[in-house]
Parts: structure tokens; C-alpha cells; sequence
């Protein structure tokens, strides 16, 4: 159980981002676990089955909540000029705050805008970008999890990343 | 490359997946410009603040709370 519960809790609080949805996520997802039974060929089907069923169960338990607090992701992407180049100030499009040390990005207001910028991605780029940027699983398993092509799900992890850039620099480019 | 066709790419190339022409292309592109080189640290950052921040570990309470409702339901069925 321990093997899979971290992971189980992991993704479905990256999904409905509320740790009492993500507990009856988890409960309802072992539930199912418990019922399959022995129906696996091997670990790896069995993983792949409960990333696809958590992330399932997940969305559904999403379904019609919080959708106000949920952004456009057009108005957090980068805009271009004709020419290709960026549109923007300068000083904001050269603001650079990576040097900035985790800890420090991990905690406080930096915590707070990070939060809340994940809170406001829709739930399936959310879950797209967990699976990959924290389970770290390739862009061919996710797509099979979610059900959605590998260009599609490369798309939406690269929306998402611009997304979360764009409010964190927002906010901590010019003091960074 | 135009800076448009450079964060296109970017995804592919931090996690390693550009064809090298590709990368190189890429690499000439960001020794010449200043905004695409910040775009990409801060994209790095954000990848990296990203999986930081959401590796949560299920609550103590929460993990006692699961194994009792899994032994209620085994001990049913």
C-alpha cells in the first residue's frame, strides 16, 4: 500500500489541489484497486493503471468546482512582435530571478504566488504536469494516461510551464 | 530562429529530446539574445520550483485513516 498511496496522494492533490478531495480520491482508488484484484500482468500495467485511474477520478471530483478561480492561459503567454521578437519592456523581458535560492523561491510570498498560480491552471494541464515534472514519467506514458495524443500533451506541459513563468516573473522579476 | 521559434522549442530541448541540429540552431539563437536566455533559466526554475512544490506526502492521520477504511472494506467483502 505504501508503495502506491504516496503516489496516489501525490497526484490527486496536484489534481484537485485539496487534501480532503485527494483523501477520497485515494480511497475511492484503492477501493477499485482492492475489487481488480490480481488482474495485472506485472508492476508495470499495475502502475500505469492506477496513474490512469487517479487521475480519472481526480478530474471527476473536479468536475464544476472552484472553475472561477481557473485563468485563461492565452493572456499568460508570450506575445511577439511581427518580426518574431518579444513584445514587451525590455526590463521585464530580460528579468531573470532563477538565481533567486529554492529555499527562499519555496517560502513566504514566493510560496504564495507559486500556489496560487498552480491553483489557477486548468485541472488537465495541472494533471499533465505533475505527471511529468513530479512523478517524471515520459510524454508517451502521460498521453496514454490521459488519454490524449503525446503532441497534445507536450502542448499543454509547455502552456502550463509558460503560464507559471509568466505570473511568477510577474511578480518576483523586477525584485528579483 | 526568431525568439517566437526559439520558446516554441524549449521544452524539447530542456528535457533533452531537440535533435542536435535542432539544439544548435537553438544555442546560436540564445547567445544573441538576452530575453530568450532569461525566458529559459526562469522556464528551468519554474519546471524545477513546480516539482518542488508539489511533492506532497500524504499526512500521517490521513495513512491511518486508509488503512482502517481498506481493512473495513476487506473485512466486508
Amino acid at each position: 500500500m505504501t508503495r502506491y498511496s504516496a503516489r496516489v496522494y501525490r497526484l490527486a492533490y496536484g489534481i484537485t489541489r485539496s487534501a480532503a478531495d485527494a483523501e477520497e480520491v485515494v480511497q475511492d482508488v484503492f477501493l477499485q484497486i482492492v475489487n481488480k484484484g490480481a488482474g495485472f500482468e506485472g508492476r508495470a500495467a499495475l502502475s500505469s493503471w492506477i496513474y490512469r485511474i487517479t487521475t480519472n477520478v481526480s478530474l471527476n471530483k473536479r468536475r464544476g468546482k472552484h472553475r472561477e478561480l481557473e485563468t485563461s492561459l492565452d493572456e499568460l503567454l508570450p506575445t511577439y512582435l511581427p518580426d518574431g521578437h518579444r513584445a514587451g519592456e525590455r526590463a521585464f523581458l530580460v528579468a531573470d530571478w532563477s538565481g533567486t535560492p529554492e529555499s527562499e523561491l519555496l517560502s513566504g510570498e514566493s510560496r504564495r504566488i507559486l500556489e496560487a498560480a498552480i491553483d489557477r491552471l486548468p485541472e488537465h494541464y495541472r494533471a499533465v504536469l505533475v505527471l511529468k515534472d513530479v512523478e517524471e514519467l515520459s510524454s508517451d506514458e502521460v498521453a496514454e494516461i490521459v488519454g490524449d495524443s503525446v503532441a497534445a500533451v507536450k502542448t499543454r506541459l509547455h502552456r502550463a510551464r509558460m503560464a507559471l513563468r509568466e505570473q511568477l516573473t510577474r511578480r518576483l522579476g523586477a525584485g528579483a | 530562429m526568431t525568439c517566437r521559434e526559439a520558446i516554441d522549442v524549449l521544452a524539447d530541448y530542456v528535457e533533452g529530446t531537440m535533435p542536435a541540429d535542432l539544439a544548435a540552431e537553438l544555442e546560436r539563437h540564445l547567445a544573441g539574445c538576452d530575453p530568450c536566455r532569461a525566458y529559459l533559466a526562469t522556464y528551468r526554475a519554474t519546471r524545477a520550483l513546480v516539482s518542488a512544490a508539489a511533492d506532497v506526502e500524504m499526512p500521517d492521520e490521513m495513512k491511518t485513516r486508509l488503512r482502517r477504511f481498506l481493512a473495513a472494506q476487506l473485512r466486508t467483502s
